[in-house]
């Protein structure tokens, strides 16, 4: 393991034994649900499931096709937000 | 692996910032399979769709925000001045207080008074021991008012009471009604 993966790896561990991962999480997903993301998102999913037929649709064929599109759909207002949080908990913890 | 051997000597401010876009990065992920996993159990469980209606059919459950009517566009207090017929005495009673009225005319509720009342109608006659007579035989063949007609029946028999008893017991009620009445 190189120096900079142990570095993310501990910094990553802090993250979830501080609680601020779930933290993060609950707000982004509040942020998602307020904007619109998820009615966006749902409506795509929609339809794949149409293109696939309701019986035989996968979490694989819903991830495959949504993820790329859910990544390119947060807003850039909530990236910021999310970011500032990130980097005030990377600054107080990562500087030991 | 311990916290104190990151130290801020290996961490430049790009590769800090590198770190918090991956960090980001892997919420927006999570938040992304959460909603698969969400999206995917509803299919299976069958109520994806259910909020799938059409335009057309949603019309029909708009709410209805005009004067006069409630949300459903119904007249508002439609039956607050209706009045209904008693089958048993043929006065006029407001609805809403129909059901109350009738439970006492019949004489169905715990204040009932029909036997008083009707006492009261015969010209409050308690004395006169053939018309008592009549009342009490009515009132153990009214079984088909309740439930548990047996049980009654077994109960009124062991139950018998001397008749002085008996109208001791009615005085008390006539008394009774008729202070309800006057207030
Ligand atoms: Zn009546």
């Amino acid at each position: 393991m190189s120096k900079d993966s142990q570095m993310r790896a501990a910094i990553n561990q802090k993250l979830i034994e501080m609680g601020e991962r779930e933290r993060l999480k609950e707000v982004l997903r509040a942020k998602l649900v307020e904007c619109g993301w998820k009615d966006q998102l749902k409506a795509h999913c929609k339809d794949v499931i149409r293109e696939k037929g309701l019986e035989h649709v996968t979490v694989e064929d819903l991830v495959t096709e949504v993820t790329p599109k859910g990544r390119a759909l947060v807003p850039d207002s909530v990236k910021k937000e999310l970011l500032q949080r990130i980097r005030a908990f990377l600054a107080q913890h990562a500087t030991l | 692996m311990k916290m104190e051997e990151v130290s801020m000597s290996s961490l430049d401010n790009s590769k800090l910032e590198g770190l918090a876009q991956d960090i980001l990065s892997d919420l927006v992920e999570d938040a992304c399979l959460g909603l698969c996993f969400e999206v995917h159990r509803a299919v299976k469980q069958g109520y994806f769709f259910l909020d799938d209606t059409d335009q057309e059919s949603m019309r029909d459950f708009e709410i209805v925000d005009q004067p006069g009517l409630d949300v459903f566009g119904q007249v508002y207090n439609q039956w607050k001045n209706k009045e209904c017929v008693c089958p048993n005495c043929s006065r006029s009673i407001a609805a809403s207080r129909f059901a109350p009225h009738l439970e006492k005319c019949l004489g169905m509720g715990r204040n009932s008074s029909r036997i008083a009342n009707r006492r009261i109608v015969t010209g409050n006659n308690t004395n006169n021991k053939s018309e008592s007579d009549q009342e009490d035989n009515d009132d153990v063949n009214d079984n088909d008012w309740s439930y548990g007609a047996e049980k009654k029946a077994k109960k009124r028999k062991s139950d018998k009471v001397p008749f002085i008893f008996i109208v001791k017991f009615k005085s008390i009620n006539i008394t009774h009604t008729h202070i309800s009445v006057c207030i």
